[in-house]
């Protein structure tokens, strides 16, 4: 069952002719950044072997999400108000605080189907759909994923390709690129749904090495078409000697942007315990460019119980049209997004896992991680007042999840 | 899709296959063997529901996507 059910990730290959199993996975996370954002997220996972290697995966999302989310205006030495996304009603900033868009609240559904039927002994094509929605935006999407083993399935080759197709309504329609936030009123607005297509293809090699090493390589090409502003997102303009601001923006992405990340990955036995090490190199056409380290170690305490620290580094570089704020006077730039997620950036997720499985055989799962997002607070260049602002505010969060799994 | 990325991608494909074919057959290690690799400590995507959590999350709060399944979509995700 489990290699089987690994041989539908495109990972061990297509494993014999097993019996008949359901696997079910669930999980609740809850996610907590300090006096932002609050997410409360479910997921059900069912696998079914159907015999004849065979198998069909149902995968259900559900996310609550509240808070308040940076809109990327800078802070300023005196009060500061801002019409809500909706038009409706204006929020205020205090002196030297962080503008945060405060009416953030959504919820999201989230659901995805796939099939997986063996073409002959080694090669398996896996076919899935997927479907999401949220108030102000919707997404479709389907994939198809073709896996052959090769060398007695030491070796797997799997293709992927999947497409989505996202419809982006918010609130008060979509801002003009550039267009002025006006006080208690709508600026100006584009016509209609904003959409977006998004191309995904991807290459993957998964290579056992020897009987207790195995690795695995993956390439993703990921061309996105379409409307990729953030609506609610804004850029302040600033007069170029207080560095007050005098206006805000909103801002304007492009509506291209083709991502290529390539993933090597690492699991190792030590001992009785197990190694798991992946590293991530990301570019795209918008200039930004990262690197990802995972590391967790699963002890195994015993049959029925394992801790597993973890460890993620995450380096980003800024895209090309991240502007923390633009100078009244200059020439303006074809895009600009303050966007804190395109800046510089330093993450860090330390963790711990706990798994438990009973009697019954069922795994009982918690985990516990610190989510730490670190970027440039006080970067070269901040005009006037902006020197002494704190330009990229840390994020942390506490990330919590228990999970229970029936059927391994 | 550019032409020019369409045969870079086809030209991996290819030199993956034929890492495939060649290139590795000499790892590896026979069916009776395969008692290690089969624990679930030593799958590639140990729990694929904390993978998707984990892919939520930081898809999120950072400018990257893509890992061991596809970069995916779908959410707006302030």
């Amino acid at each position: 069952m489990k290699a089987a059910l690994a041989s539908a990730c495109g990972l061990l290959g297509i494993a014999g002719q097993p019996a008949e199993a359901t696997e079910v996975r669930t999980a609740i996370l809850g996610y907590s950044e300090q006096d932002r954002v609050q997410a409360f997220e479910a997921v059900i996972d069912a696998t079914h072997e159907f015999g004849g290697g065979k198998i069909g995966n149902l995968h259900v999302v559900y996310d609550a999400l509240s808070g308040a989310s940076p809109s990327g205006a800078v802070p300023s030495q005196a009060l500061q108000s801002f019409t809500r996304p909706s038009g409706n009603g204006v929020y205020t900033t205090a002196p030297g605080e962080t503008p945060l868009d405060d009416t953030f609240r959504d919820t999201r559904m989230a659901v995805s189907g796939s099939l997986t039927l063996p073409l002959d002994r080694v090669t398996g094509l896996t076919a899935g759909l997927y479907g999401s929605g949220e108030h102000d935006y919707s997404s479709l999407g389907a994939n198809l994923a073709l896996t052959r083993d090769f060398n007695r399935r030491n070796t797997t080759v799997s293709l992927r390709a999947g497409y989505f197709d996202d419809t982006i309504n918010p609130e008060g329609g979509r801002p003009a690129p550039f267009g002025v936030m006006l006080d208690q009123a709508l600026s100006p607005r584009l016509d209609g749904d904003g959409s977006k297509q998004t191309l995904d293809l991807s290459l993957g090699l998964t290579q056992v090495i020897d009987r207790r090493t195995l690795v695995g390589l993956n390439y993703v090409f990921s061309e996105v078409d379409g409307y990729q502003t953030d609506p609610y997102k804004l850029v302040s303009v600033v007069d170029p000697v207080s560095g007050e601001p005098l206006d805000h923006l909103y801002e304007s992405r492009p509506d291209a942007r083709v991502k290529h990340a390539l993933l090597a990955k690492l699991v190792r036995q030590v001992g009785a315990h197990n190694l798991h090490l992946s590293y991530r190199y990301f570019t795209d056409d918008w200039g930004v460019r990262s690197q990802t380290v995972d590391l967790r170690f699963r002890w195994n305490a015993g049959p029925a119980l394992y801790v597993q620290p973890r460890l993620r580094y995450y380096h980003q570089g800024e895209a090309d049209f991240y502007r923390r704020f633009l100078v009244e006077g200059a020439a303006m730039p074809d895009h600009a997004s303050a966007d804190y997620r395109l800046g510089a950036m330093d993450d860090y997720t330390p963790g711990l896992e706990v798994g438990i499985t009973r009697d019954n055989g069922h795994l009982i799962t918690l985990r516990a991680e610190y989510y730490l997002q670190t970027g440039e607070s006080h970067p070269a260049g901040a005009i006037g007042q902006l020197a002494d602002q704190d330009l990229f505010p840390t994020v942390k969060a506490v990330i919590v999840q228990v999970g229970y799994a029936v059927g391994l | 899709m550019k032409t020019g990325t369409m045969r870079a991608f086809l030209i991996l494909c290819l030199i993956l296959v034929a890492l495939a074919g060649a290139g590795c057959s000499s790892l590896g290690v026979q069916p009776w063997e395969r008692d290690l690799l089969s624990a679930p400590g030593m799958q590639l995507q140990p729990d694929p529901v904390v993978t998707a959590l984990d892919d939520h999350i930081y898809f999120s709060k950072e400018a990257s996507t893509g890992g061991l399944g596809g970069a995916g979509g779908g959410c707006g995700c302030n």
